[in-house]
């Protein structure tokens, strides 16, 4: 994973950084942070598909990490832990927001009765609008089949599409077996690949 | 034991090899397929990478500057916290408690004991009752309250007593 540090901060181990926020340096921190904050809320902005609301589960969640760091063991990465950290905090958020809105954005159950594991996904007939779209309308149409995945799917899919990472830092990063990843990116890709390939067929 | 979803996956991934990977392509009813399949799935993986992998965080400084600025207020909200919730200990509420429930028990005897009265004495108002014609004083009462303290007074009160009987003469 590629971090955001300076020269001079890149110099400085990640453990040595744990190290000293256990102590109470929270300079140390802000040094982790400055490390992790775009990606962190990059991940959680293509989940929740909101600045603001990015901004303040970034904030959450490196709040979180500070008040915990201490009971962090160093057996995993610390970008594994902390992602472990902003996924329990957006998972629960649009969770709640969910239950909020008294409505299913997003159903596992539908989703796996809409989707024959052994179908061929084949592209939409139907033609683009335009021939040349626009790349917020491209954004658009992502976020909205994002939208529609449940949220382990859109974390499950995100991580190992965007941030790359491997089948068992997903399922550290998530407290789930590497099966469960792997089925999970199974169904959210049949799912995007249904609801975007008109798109990504034609940029 | 893995399922089809798994090893679909894996093999997607470039994740099965070996025995694994030809046990598994023989499996499939359509190879030439399930290969146009595992492209464009690439194909998905490379567009969201393009599309989704480029979000910036505005005002990067700011962002580390207001969470400076809450771990900071946690912090010291914490230790508040932290000092309040050390001075009340449980030992400490245990002794808070035992001492208040103590104090209030002797302050309930002294008050019982300023406050009681002389005791009635039963016997020797059942005997001045019996003394009292009833034809005569049908509405005549008569009690005694006698003192416990040092001074041994004895109250003899009386009511609705029409007339003394003839026999009695007080002492």
């Amino acid at each position: 994973m590629q971090t955001e540090a300076t020269p001079a901060q890149a110099d400085v181990s990640e453990p040595d950084l744990v190290k000293r926020c256990q102590a109470g340096d929270a300079e140390a921190f802000d040094q982790l942070v400055t490390r992790y904050r775009t990606r962190v809320f990059a991940m959680i902005y293509n989940m929740v598909h909101n600045e603001q609301d990015a901004w303040d589960l970034a904030q959450d969640s490196f709040v979180k990490a500070w008040k915990s760091i201490g009971r962090f063991r160093g057996k995993s990465s610390f970008y594994t832990w902390i992602y472990r950290i902003v996924m329990n905090v957006t998972i629960d958020w649009l969770r709640k927001r969910q239950i909020k809105a008294g409505g299913a954005e997003f159903d596992d159950a539908i989703q796996l009765k809409e989707i024959d594991p052994a179908s061929k996904t084949v592209p939409k007939a139907d033609p683009l609008p335009h021939q040349r779209m626009e790349r917020s309308e491209i954004r658009a149409r992502i976020d909205q089949a994002i939208a529609q995945l449940s949220p382990e799917h859109r974390a499950v899919i995100l991580m190992k599409e965007i941030e790359e990472m491997q089948y068992h830092e997903i399922a550290e990063s998530l407290g789930c077996s590497i099966g469960t990843v792997m089925s999970r990116l199974f169904y959210a890709r049949k799912k995007l690949q249904n609801t975007l390939r008109d798109v990504y067929e034609n940029v | 034991m893995k399922t089809f979803e798994e090893k679909w996956t894996a093999w997607l991934d470039g994740q099965l090899t070996g025995r694994e990977l030809i046990e598994f392509e023989s499996s499939l009813p359509d190879l030439a397929a399930a290969e146009a399949e595992k492209r464009d799935a690439q194909k998905l993986g490379t567009f969201l990478k393009k599309e989704l992998g480029a979000q910036a965080l505005n005002n990067e400084e700011f962002f580390s500057h207001q969470l400076r600025e809450r771990i900071a207020r946690e912090t010291e909200s914490g230790r508040d916290r932290g000092t309040r919730s050390t001075w009340w200990t449980i030992p400490r509420l245990v002794w808070s408690g035992a001492t208040a429930l103590a104090l209030f028990l002797i302050c309930a005897v002294a008050i019982l004991r300023q406050h009681q009265p002389g005791e009635q004495s039963d016997y020797l108002t059942q005997i001045l009752n019996s003394k009292v014609d009833p034809s005569a004083n049908p509405n005549a009462t008569v009690s005694i309250f006698e003192s416990k303290n040092d001074n041994k007074v004895t109250v003899l009160w009386t009511e609705g007593l029409q007339s003394l009987p003839a026999d009695y003469a007080s002492k």
